[in-house]
């Protein structure tokens, strides 16, 4: 088929404005659809997490504002077998909300970040992080979506650090966090929360078993001061997430509505195309083109458009996605929206697929139609 | 042995209630080399008598025989294979890709022939070449006249070297001074390189220049011993 390139090239330049819509319909329609898998994509990041870790919580409570854990409970749980260490950790956000902005501040124990985050400055310096009680690291992605830089002071409600590094992280989700002191955070007027925490995160050995050390700390604690719900950190955040869940599904429905209406586009166009050029397939014919030759050709061309326009359409999602480091969260709790290589891959094969799938009824009624007739049609 | 045997072909097709027979037990041999003009009436048959030969359309009974090979019952898939070795043909409205250039129109048949790049750059020359138009090799349809198609048309025809060209009313498209260029060529094909014609026309004079006259008449054909001497009804041209 390779020796007909320039023939569908050629075709598709010839018809330069239909190419240009129809590409134009088709890029739009994988644009929309990457944002949609990347949001599904990120989701499934944040949910499907590493089952070694655990996060404590307190029983019956699910915003982060209400969970008031004893900052003491990290030496009960780390005596526990199979425990490897506990980050306590205080949560303040500036909304509970569903937010596509969300600012989650994780004051913590900063000599404990180093090793338990895979971390990586990529401006400022740890040692002023660790010297200053007002000082915080940020997550790039919220750095760049906010215009934060290092030396700089940030505010939300009346929490208010100095910028002493930004980074980055494998996990991209942890980007949109600000990691300050502890004390800091429990001491911030408004708060006031010395001696508590939000929740415990538990590190576990390679070899326990999260169910079971989940549960056996749950049963530790229920005589405690704080009754405990323990699960692990992506069934944790999964909850967290919960309600966005339901509407990130239901998105799934727009990423397929927009596939198809591609499909319903690039078969429509296509098939205008075919009518046009009946006799043009007929003389083809006459010269010994089979009709599955034709098929091809057709098909061809619709795919070819499809990929075009597909590869258009992902290339301004990436594009989008990289620049506008958007995330989505609840609870503090972010789903990070960003461009990932799976992500192309299935955009590609997609358009090829939507290409094929639209080309086959134009290219069946270009293949199947009669020499003779189509040859007298176009004089 | 001919090159073409015709024998007892009928067709009909309806059209509306009425069943039209345009072609009723025609019979037709033809010898390798020879150029035959096929006369008749608009609507007489011509082109049905023609695209049977040439593989496009299927006879309601009969059987067609070309250079030795009974093509009635060949699958469509078959006989577009078939088409693209042993046919050429011209169209009356050329029929050229508009978006290829004189030198890729005339390279597209060879594309579906078992041949390298180089055969094909040198057979396209020669077809060119056969045709005066290798100065016109890079121009598209649009940039050539009436006359400059039809030679591109003709010389898309002959470059896979077929074993027969039916060439279906080659000159009703054109003016008069024109249409002798291209009657002169296809005549030149003839008798220079041997090639089988088989020519559907309604003018007398480019009949005359076929070696053999034959004449459509109520489906069946007649053979006119006497070039010259056939006049077309004017009601019927």
């Amino acid at each position: 088929m390779f020796k007909f390139a320039p023939y569908l090239l050629k075709t598709l330049w010839r018809h330069r404005m239909r190419t240009l819509s129809t590409v134009s319909g088709a890029a739009v329609a994988l644009f929309v659809f990457c944002f949609v898998l990347s949001v599904q994509q990120g989701l499934e990041r944040l949910t499907k997490q590493d089952d070694s870790v655990l996060v404590v919580f307190q029983a019956n409570k699910f915003c982060p504002a209400t969970s008031h854990l004893p900052q003491d409970y990290d030496r009960i749980i780390t005596q526990m077998p199979g425990v490897r260490d506990v980050l306590p950790i205080q949560v303040f956000t500036n909304n509970c909300r569903a937010s596509l902005d969300v600012v989650v501040f994780y004051g913590t124990l900063v000599d404990k970040i180093r090793n338990l985050r895979d971390f990586e400055l990529t401006a400022g310096s740890w040692a002023e992080f660790e010297g200053h009680q007002d000082a915080a690291i940020v997550g790039q992605a919220l750095a760049q979506r906010r215009g934060i830089s290092v030396g700089q002071k940030f505010s939300i409600g009346d929490v208010t650090v100095v910028v002493a590094g930004i980074f980055t992280s494998t996990k991209r989700a942890e980007e949109d966090y600000v990691y300050c002191h502890l004390d800091f955070l429990q001491r911030t007027r408004g708060l006031d929360l010395v001696g508590t925490v939000t929740q415990q995160e538990v590190w576990l050995e390679e070899s326990a078993n999260p169910e079971e050390i989940a549960a056996a700390i749950d049963a530790k604690l229920k005589s405690g001061q704080i009754e405990t719900d323990t699960r692990t950190k992506g069934a944790f955040q999964a909850s967290s997430v919960a309600d966005l869940i339901h509407l990130i599904d239901l998105s799934g429905y727009l990423g397929w509505s927009c596939l198809f209406l591609m499909a319903v586009l690039l078969g429509t166009t296509t098939i205008m195309t075919v009518e046009d050029r009946i006799g043009e397939h007929a003389a083809l014919q006459t010269l010994g083109f089979s009709a599955f030759r034709v098929f091809r050709l057709v098909v061809s061309e619709t795919m070819l458009l499809s990929l075009i326009g597909g590869g258009i359409g992902t290339l301004l999602a990436t594009l989008v996605l990289m620049r506008s480091k958007l995330s989505l969260g609840a609870e503090a709790a972010t789903i990070a929206i960003e461009p990932t290589p799976q992500m192309a891959v299935y955009a590609a094969v997609t358009s090829i697929a939507v290409g094929l799938i639209a080309g086959i009824v134009p290219a069946t009624y270009a293949a199947r139609a009669d020499t003779v007739s189509s040859l007298r049609a176009a004089r | 042995m001919p090159l073409i045997h015709v024998d007892a072909v009928s067709k009909h097709f309806r059209k509306g209630d009425e069943t039209i027979t345009p072609l009723d037990n025609a019979d037709l041999r033809m010898n390798r080399g020879e150029f035959v003009s096929l006369m008749g009436a608009s609507g007489t048959g011509k082109s049905t008598l023609l695209n049977l030969i040439a593989g496009i359309d299927r006879p309601s009974s009969g059987r067609i025989v070309v250079d030795g090979e009974e093509i009635t019952h060949f699958s469509r898939t078959r006989l577009a294979a078939w088409r693209a070795r042993n046919i050429g043909y011209v169209f009356q409205t050329h029929n050229l890709i508009p978006v290829l250039t004189a030198y890729e129109n005339i390279e597209l048949p060879l594309l579906l022939l078992p041949m390298n790049r180089t055969e094909r750059r040198r057979r396209v020359q020669v077809a060119l070449t056969a045709v005066d138009l290798l100065n016109r090799a890079n121009h598209y349809p649009r940039q050539l006249s009436g006359g400059q198609e039809q030679r591109v048309g003709i010389a898309r025809a002959i470059v896979t070297d077929p074993t027969v060209i039916v060439a279906d009313e080659p000159t009703g498209d054109l003016d008069a001074e024109t249409s002798a260029q291209i009657l002169s060529l296809l005549q030149r094909l003839n008798s220079e390189l041997g090639t089988t014609l088989l020519m559907a026309t309604h003018d007398a004079d480019a009949a005359e220049m076929a070696g053999r006259q034959l004449k459509l008449d109520q489906g069946r054909l007649v053979e006119l011993g006497n070039p010259g001497t056939v006049s077309m009804h004017p009601e019927a041209s």
